[in-house]
């Protein structure tokens, strides 16, 4: 036994000698250079290669990129902001997540330097450095693809119900029965990742109210959430409850597995109100339905007595990197994000990977691109939007945005009633 | 003389009188003996074990204390708020929900796992060859990363493509995760379906430490079967049964892993747990305080679950189930 | 001895049919898990669940294995054996000592261990971060393993401490009358007689770090201080899961403690027959 003994505690030894070898390794900033965090999976490959040029030009002060998923980054980044250890350049959805940290004077304010070199701002869709800018001061810079939300439509299912893509409400109102009555559901939509809903109230509230209902509820006018427009759109939304619009057990099926986009490729639903992302999953997912035909895709219905432009879009206009006020590296990261981000080689990147960049004037790219179809639609929306709203949830505060998820998703399982949300988001609000 | 094929603890004869020890001295006086001899181990042989512990666990867990008196977002600066957070947090119908709803938890999942992982610990105790094959299939689910089962039963349990959609299945075709009643039912099948190795290990650990003599007794009295495992086999696993409780009934109370990555609290409030509640609070509503005050209530509500358990049934007292054998 | 065994048999026939029930509950999911891990990405959600994928494919191992898998895997096993191995190391004595010792301060720690217990660790990570960042230590595999080992200890002293306790105290006194210190009882006499409970704890808590991923997700950031759970990290995306290659990196990085599990339990099993006998 004892000499069991000796073995665990000799092999626990060396093993702790070889192992703090191994452990110490790693110097924790890796290495001199800028660090910059961004997302794992969609145009991560551009992120990579943005980064790839940067660092051939310069081999002595290589910047480290670091990739996370979505809801690790977002934990990691508050934890590493709030004890003063951030990263010098952060990828962020712009909004009230952005504004936190510029408000605890986390972020450097890029105004100045946007203003040094106009054709850095002018080459960009106005719309989407409106997320990142508060006070008028901007605090991020685009680099990737727009992401309008929209209609992915089963062209083989509506031809089976005996149906038309409906272009109104009322159009979609009368769909609903057809597709029940063959076993189907109209629409496609993951309420297991609650953000999925969102969509639904920003088009409506939109096409009902214009772009002026949610502006006033981000500006903190009191009881803003008490407009008709909202109240009129979780009705509808229950309405569609009620009839059945939406896909058998929608409470539980989740977005990021790939379930709910499956229920619209597999022919079980036949829309889903999405966001120009999932057009590379379906790409990887089920090649077969795109090459065959069966996908098509529209914007979102127009309600008949709605104010609303039509062509409003809602979704994310672009992601952004954001500096960090603190950050040693400022000059190394300007050249950086005037240099190589949304270069034209990065442009083309990012279109390989089916993202529609920001820029103006990349119609002759977009038409050479593959997937030309798809892209030149995206564009054209984006570009002719009269308004592009941000995700309601990345444009509120935390707290509000969470309880706007919590409430909708109570609206959504028809548990309160349209004045409830409206009452319980204003109170809110207040906090 | 040792026992290959014995289910108990083999006691050799061998030995200074240690096979049947003749001790007719009853437990009190034999504890009251040795409290005035050379006084047991000291301190230094857990002085490393407090130590580790006290910097790395219990230090967090006081200044996650300190701050349940403060409002925080997690950027800038706490701000001292003294008691509104505990005030808000036992008041907030949510928590209060939650808290309910981690006690429902606590209780479901004692009574699905208890009997099932007494049943199988007393099953693979056995010795026969193909048991141990089993024991090692039965042990996977333990093993298996929370990811794993998350997107494992995530898939299973969809509604329209997992075992709902297996047609020789349709009995099983439901809305396990979407269906507010179900969903938190089928959150304590899948917590059950990872743990009910480990405390089945932990059974057949408990079983085989019983003495083979006692059973031999008692067949020798007549007894049958259910009689032995009324009477000999649960008495004696009475500290295996507490352990093993007390572990699922605070492991329960901090169960936030797998909740997480299947539902996120959802449908609606359907699964939102107390640990889920306090996480959430804190990096979805960035209130920290609120947060910390939680899980301060959390860790006093498990240590009071601990003690009182462990006062009720003996297990400080430190004596062995098999005295007097 | 006819009479025990004909005993035993006619219990377990209930035991049996338990065990069959459970046998498939068990089976059905980690089914589930290996022949998706051998699907291909598309038409992943058309084919039926439960059948055999059609072309059977091994990109996704291949996937996982071209995409830095030896490096996580390498850190893990580092990082899972010092932790384990210190917290034995502290455990076991700390157990003997509280299972032997009549002293007051020894009654409290153990329910200070029992606090442990019930501590969520999603609260503790902002302090522990901040810890770890005082000591330095931060993204380095010191700062998995240091609280690793701290909330290891709880439990592991309390399933120690059950199991110890029902160590005959005859051999305990025996050894005192030969003079012996509390150390040599316990290197000598607790040692080897607790093997199954170190056994089953070594097994418990290497299974907690190996799948522990709150901790090395705030505490370290760089690739290159990777631990498995964050490995899987290169097939998730914002919108989307590869669930195929997800599942076969979770095979790959299941199977080493699925061994180390095998392996543990042939001691478990030794252990145990041979009892408190000497």
């Amino acid at each position: 036994m004892r000499k069991a003994l000796v073995w665990t505690l000799g092999l626990t030894l060396w093993l702790g000698l070889v192992g703090s070898r191994a452990m110490a390794q790693t110097s924790p900033a890796g290495g001199t250079g800028p660090l910059v965090w961004a997302l794992t999976g969609g145009d991560e490959k551009a992120y990579q290669d943005a980064v790839a040029q940067y660092n051939q030009k310069h081999p002595a002060a290589k910047i480290t990129l670091q990739l996370f998923p979505n809801e690790p980054y977002k934990q990691k980044l508050l934890v590493a902001m709030g004890a003063g250890n951030p990263p010098d350049l952060f990828f962020n959805w712009g909004g009230g997540i952005l504004k936190s940290y510029v408000d605890a004077g986390n972020v450097a304010d890029l105004t100045a330097d946007f203003a040094k070199d106009p054709t850095w701002k002018s080459r960009l869709f106005p719309a989407v450095l409106a997320a990142g800018t508060f006070g008028g001061k901007i605090y991020g810079v685009p680099i990737n693809g727009m992401q309008p939300v929209m209609f992915y439509i089963n062209n083989k299912v509506f031809q089976e119900v005996g149906a038309q893509p409906p272009k109104t409400w009322s159009e979609l109102m009368a769909v609903i029965p057809k597709f029940k009555a063959k076993g189907k559901a109209l629409l496609a939509v993951a309420g297991a990742d609650r953000w999925t809903y969102l969509m639904y109230i920003e088009y409506l509230v939109d096409r009902l109210g214009g772009s002026q209902v949610f502006t006033d509820i981000a500006a903190g006018k009191p009881d803003a959430w008490s407009h008709p427009a909202m109240l009129k759109a979780n009705e509808m939304i229950q309405e569609l409850v009620k009839q059945g619009a939406f896909v058998k057990g929608y409470t539980g099926t989740s977005y990021g597995t790939g379930q709910s986009t499956a229920l619209l490729t597999s022919g079980r639903a036949g829309m889903q109100l999405m966001g120009s992302w999932d057009y590379p999953n379906i790409l990887a997912g089920s090649p077969d339905f795109i090459a065959k035909g069966s996908l098509a895709w529209m914007p979102f219905p127009t309600i008949e007595g709605g104010t609303g432009s039509p062509g409003d879009v809602v979704g994310a206009a672009s992601n952004l990197y954001s500096v960090t006020s603190k950050s040693t590296h400022k000059a190394e990261l300007l050249d950086f994000l005037k240099t190589n981000i949304l270069s034209d080689s990065n442009i083309d990147v990012l279109l390989k990977n089916g993202s529609v960049p920001p820029v103006i004037g990349l119609e002759a790219k977009i038409a050479k691109a593959p997937q030309a179809a798809w892209l030149s639609f995206v564009y054209s929306i984006a570009k002719n939007a009269p308004s592009f709203q941000l995700s309601w949830d990345q444009a509120l505060p935390p707290a509000a945005a969470d309880a706007l998820l919590t409430n909708l998703e109570q609206v959504f399982l028809v548990k309160i009633t349209p004045k409830q949300f409206s009452d319980n988001m204003n109170k809110a609000m207040k906090r | 003389m040792t026992d290959a094929a014995g289910a108990g603890a083999g006691r050799d004869s061998d030995g200074p009188g240690l096979a049947m020890p003749v001790d007719a001295a009853p437990p009190g006086a034999r504890a009251g003996r040795k409290r005035g001899e050379r006084g047991g181990p000291n301190l230094a042989m857990a002085l490393p074990a407090l130590a580790m512990f006290g910097g790395f666990a219990l230090a967090p867990m006081v200044l996650v204390f300190v701050l349940g008196f403060t409002q925080w977002s997690g950027l800038g600066k706490p701000v001292w708020t003294g008691l509104s957070n505990w005030h808000e947090a036992v008041h907030d119908p949510v928590t209060q929900g939650a808290g309910w709803l981690t006690l429902k938890l606590m209780i479901t999942s004692w009574l699905v796992q208890t009997p099932i992982c007494l049943l199988l610990g007393v099953f693979i105790a056995g010795r026969q060859r193909y048991r141990s094959v089993l024991a090692v299939i039965y042990f996977v689910p333990l093993l298996l990363s929370t990811v794993a089962i998350g997107i494992t039963f995530r898939a299973l349990l969809d509604p329209n493509f997992g075992v709902s959609a297996a047609p020789s299945l349709a009995f099983l075709a439901h809305d396990w995760l979407g269906d507010e009643d179900l969903a938190f039912y089928s959150i304590v099948a899948v917590v059950s379906w990872q743990f009910i190795p480990f405390h089945t290990l932990l059974y057949q650990a408990g079983v085989r430490q019983i003495p083979r003599i006692i059973y031999e007794a008692a067949i020798v009295d007549g007894a049958g079967r259910l009689a032995m495992f009324w009477y000999i086999t649960l008495p004696q696993l009475r500290y295996t049964i507490v352990t093993s409780s007390m572990l699922i009934l605070v492991g329960s109370l901090t169960y936030f892993d797998l909740v997480y990555v299947m539902t996120g609290g959802g449908p609606g409030f359907a699964t939102r747990l107390l640990p889920l509640d306090m996480f959430l609070s804190a990096f979805s509503r960035r209130e920290m305080g609120r947060a910390s005050a939680i899980a301060s209530l959390l860790v006093g509500g498990g240590l009071l679950l601990s003690l009182v358990l462990v006062r009720f049934s003996g297990f400080a007292r430190m004596r062995s189930q098999q005295e007097g054998l | 001895m006819r009479n025990w065994l004909r005993v035993v048999f006619r219990f377990n026939i209930l035991g049996a049919a338990a065990g069959v029930f459970w046998l498939v509950v068990v089976v059905l999911p980690l089914y589930w898990i290996v022949i998706t891990s051998l699907r291909s990405r598309e038409g992943f959600f058309e084919a039926q669940p439960l059948d055999l994928p059609s072309p059977v494919t091994f990109d996704n191992y291949r996937h996982v294995l071209e995409g830095g898998y030896f490096n996580y895997l390498t850190n893990s096993v580092v990082v899972t054996a010092v932790t384990v191995g210190l917290t034995l190391l502290i455990s076991v004595p700390a157990a003997h000592a509280i299972v032997h010792s009549p002293s007051r301060i020894l009654r409290l720690s153990f329910q200070l261990f029992l606090l442990g217990l019930a501590i969520p660790l999603q609260a503790t990570i902002i302090p522990v971060y901040l810890i770890i960042s005082e000591l330095g230590v931060y993204d380095t595999l010191w700062a998995l393993v240091l609280p690793g080992i701290a909330f290891a200890i709880p439990l592991t002293i309390v399933i120690l401490v059950n199991f110890l306790r029902d160590i005959p105290r005859e051999l305990y006194e025996a050894m005192r009358i030969d003079g012996a210190s509390h150390w040599r009882m316990l290197l000598h006499l607790t040692l080897p007689l607790s093997r199954p409970a170190i056994v089953t704890v070594m097994v418990y808590d290497a299974l907690n770090v190996w799948n522990g991923f709150l901790f090395p997700l705030i505490l370290t950031q760089s690739p290159s201080s990777r631990v498995l759970p964050l490995g899987v990290w290169s097939f998730q995306g914002e919108f989307n899961i590869d669930v195929p290659t997800v599942l076969a990196y979770v095979v790959m990085s299941t199977i080493p403690i699925v061994a180390l599990y095998t392996v543990g339990r042939r001691y478990l099993v030794s252990g145990l027959t041979a009892g408190f006998g000497k």
